[in-house]
């Protein structure tokens, strides 16, 4: 009888295509098990029969009726929620994975350089000023300048006088991160409006309700982009995390592919919290996990982080939307909730096999 | 010529012994408060009134009991503060308006506040109890959510302060008014204010308690993205309950103001939908995406046109003024019952 440790050690001796295929596939697998799961769950009773029927009849097959309700219902309210959940965790994995190996740091995560609280600011200017009511994707426009604004802004920092300097940009991040802080903490403390201050308070808590096929198109191909870049440059992460001198000597435009690295991650990131909000730990407890499971091979672990990401947020938005129907609890405390503790007892199980990046 | 005397005796008599009869058939105070002169209404018991420690005492220093515990008022307050909106609304009733001698920003602001256009020149106050004592007031009413730390500042300043929940269920409703007419010396107005509210809340209720079938009606938001109802004992829920409808949120086991989802809206399966949301944070625009939305087609209310945007503050006020609220619901769920548009305001004190 093999023990969960030993199965994982077996896992981590095999080669790459094999840890790939294997990896992918079950974690494959779990994105479509949980997504179908979550498709039959919400306040509307929809019998899964009937969504079978649906699905079908999409494809051309002639099957017995339905409710034209039930139809919407799976097409346009819970399936892109799904879909734009799936991404925002895919995101919000691969970005954490990438910056925990560009930062060498296991605790490091998306945030670290301003993408969230840009973000933050972003969707915070959007609610005070009235314009989310006003105009559809306001909201995650807003929140998508902000980030990028915020993430841009410190890697501007990290280059003046034209020296990079990851410890700059780290110091740098911080401070951006503290002065957003400070200006969303003042636009609160000034703004009179109770349900636009509730509104903000619910945005930083993060959460999927009303995600559309619009929100799936806006964020979608940013986040497909920047993951496939991601997905290309996992081996030069590999080489970066040897030290710069060794990637540069097997080949690496060090320079280059870090930042190429930092802005696609920034991308995946802002587009992620333009569409959901704050939603915490996914890019710190997800990859960190699946490391201490598959070992710090980026080209198995950023792919792996994706789908992981994907699951995590998938399977909590689906109990965060039925736990208390026809009510909805945020995605983004459940998240935290779970993840957490999660992560604690992950920490405390694994102390000596935890990798120092 | 005698038979008449007799006739004039005989129904002199029987009106006597009716009016006899019907002035002992009383049984002490009533329930309801009912109108009365002006020269009796302080005459009228206080007791039960939740916060007036002895109801008999109608001097100073008087006693209540807040939620930070027991407050003496050592004379009658002429220098007010109320902070909290609907604690204002409730004051602008009671007393003069110079003797509410500052408010709170919202207060002022004509999309939240229904007394606005009556405080525009007052000092505003914040959550910093300085900007409180530089008013020096003699009393201070404050909500729950105003900071214990704040309170204790504020008595040590020797200012009398009275933390107090507004709570709309209609009893809750009169005992906020009688408890602050109490505090401010001003027993005889709050009779008389009560009664108004009273008869305004009897006049909705009359019509609508009688109706076999009732609509189910959701008050539903929008803010950014996110949909909000108001499920049992929040603000809205009271006033779908005072306009006679059924409050779906509460019925699908929703507590307070809560998230929910379109799908959510579709299993409640409102006949009505209320928007009580200010007209600048889009709610036409939410209004018109309700209709624009196929999935909501087969929802009753959707389907039958019964989405009305309403007046925000008067849904969600704690104060009386929610009243204004039941009766602008009532016109839209009993048109025939209520052809004409309720009276625009409330009395105000002399």
């Amino acid at each position: 009888m093999f023990t969960a440790v030993q199965v994982m050690r077996g896992y981590r001796q095999l080669g790459v295509s094999a840890r790939l295929t294997i990896g992918m596939s079950i974690l494959a697998a779990l994105v479509l098990v949980v997504g179908l799961i979550s498709l039959t769950l919400g306040p509307v009773d929809i019998p899964a029969s009937h969504i079978a029927w649906i699905a079908l009849s999409s494809i051309g097959f002639d099957v017995p009726e339905f409710g034209r309700t039930e139809q919407l219902v799976i097409d346009q309210i819970r399936l892109p929620r799904i879909v734009v959940g799936a991404a925002v965790g895919m995101a919000l994995g691969v970005a954490g994975a990438t910056m925990q190996g560009l930062f060498r740091n296991p605790m490091a995560d998306p945030g670290i350089i301003g993408v969230s609280a840009g973000g933050a600011l972003g969707a915070v200017v959007a609610i005070a000023s009235g314009l989310t009511g006003l105009f559809f994707l306001a909201l995650p426009v807003f929140a998508f300048v902000g980030a990028m604004g915020a993430a841009l802004l410190v890697y501007g920092i990290a280059v003046v006088g034209g020296h990079f300097s990851m410890a700059t940009l780290l110091l740098a991040g911080v401070a951006v991160n503290a002065f957003l802080g400070a200006i969303v903490s003042a636009i609160i403390i000034v703004l009179p409006d109770n349900a636009a201050l509730r509104e903000i308070l619910f945005w930083l808590a993060g959460g999927l309700d009303s995600r559309s096929w619009e929100h799936v198109r806006t964020a979608g191909p940013l986040i497909l982009g920047s993951t496939v870049l991601l997905l290309l440059l996992a081996r030069d992460l590999n080489l970066l995390m040897l030290g710069d001198d060794e990637a540069r000597s097997m080949g690496v435009r060090v320079g280059a592919t870090r930042v190429a690295m930092l802005l696609a991650a920034s991308l995946a990131t802002g587009a992620a919290v333009a569409v959901s909000g704050t939603i915490a730990f996914v890019g710190l407890v997800v990859p960190h996990t699946l490391r201490l499971m598959l070992g710090p091979d980026n080209r198995v672990l950023i792919p792996m982080s994706a789908l992981g990401g994907a699951v995590f947020v998938i399977l909590a938005d689906t109990v965060a939307r039925t736990i208390i129907q026809p009510a909805e609890f945020r995605v983004g405390i459940l998240t935290a909730f779970v993840g957490a503790p999660f992560f604690i007892l992950l920490l405390i199980k694994n102390k000596r096999q935890v990798y120092s990046l | 010529m005698l038979k008449s005397r007799m006739q004039i005796l005989t129904l002199g008599i029987v009106l006597a012994v009716g009016v006899l009869v019907a002035a002992c058939s009383g049984d002490g105070p009533p329930s309801v408060p009912v109108r009365e002169q002006p020269d009796q209404l302080a005459e009228r018991s206080l007791a039960g009134v939740r916060g007036i420690v002895d109801p008999n005492n109608s001097g100073w220093p008087r006693s209540v009991e807040g939620l930070n515990g027991m407050v003496s008022i050592p004379a009658k307050p002429e220098r007010i503060i109320t902070a909290s909106i609907g604690h204002d609304e409730i004051t602008l009733a009671l007393v003069p308006n110079e003797r509410l001698v500052a408010v709170g920003e919202v207060t002022k602001i004509l999309t939240y506040s229904n007394v606005s256009d009556l405080v525009q020149d007052k000092a505003v106050i914040t959550r910093d109890p300085e900007t409180i004592i530089a008013e020096a007031p003699d009393v201070v009413v404050t909500s729950p959510f105003y900071p214990a730390e704040g309170i204790d500042a504020l008595e040590r300043a020797g200012i009398a302060v009275i933390q107090t929940e507004l709570i709309q269920t209609p009893e809750s409703r009169i005992n906020a008014i009688l408890l602050m007419g109490y505090i401010f010396g001003e027993e005889e107005r709050a009779w008389e204010f009560a009664d108004e509210i009273q008869a305004r809340f009897d006049a909705l209720v009359s019509v609508t308690a009688a109706k076999e079938s009732k609509p189910r009606v959701l008050a539903l938001t929008q803010y950014s993205d996110t949909l909000w109802v108001a499920g049992a004992d929040s603000t809205e829920g009271g006033v779908i309950d005072a306009a006679g409808g059924i409050n779906a949120a509460a019925e699908a086991g929703i507590q307070g103001n809560q998230t929910t989802s379109l799908e959510g809206v579709i299993a409640m399966a409102p006949d009505v939908i209320v928007i009580a949301q200010p007209i600048e944070f889009g709610a036409e625009e939410f209004r018109q995406s309700l209709f624009d939305n196929q999935a909501l087609a087969e929802v009753p209310a959707i389907k039958n046109g019964a989405v009305h945007v309403v007046e925000s503050k008067h849904f969600t006020t704690l104060s009386f003024w929610n009243i204004r609220g039941a009766e602008d619901l009532a016109r839209i769920l009993w048109p025939d019952d209520f052809p004409d548009p309720p009276v625009a305001t409330f009395s105000l004190a002399e």
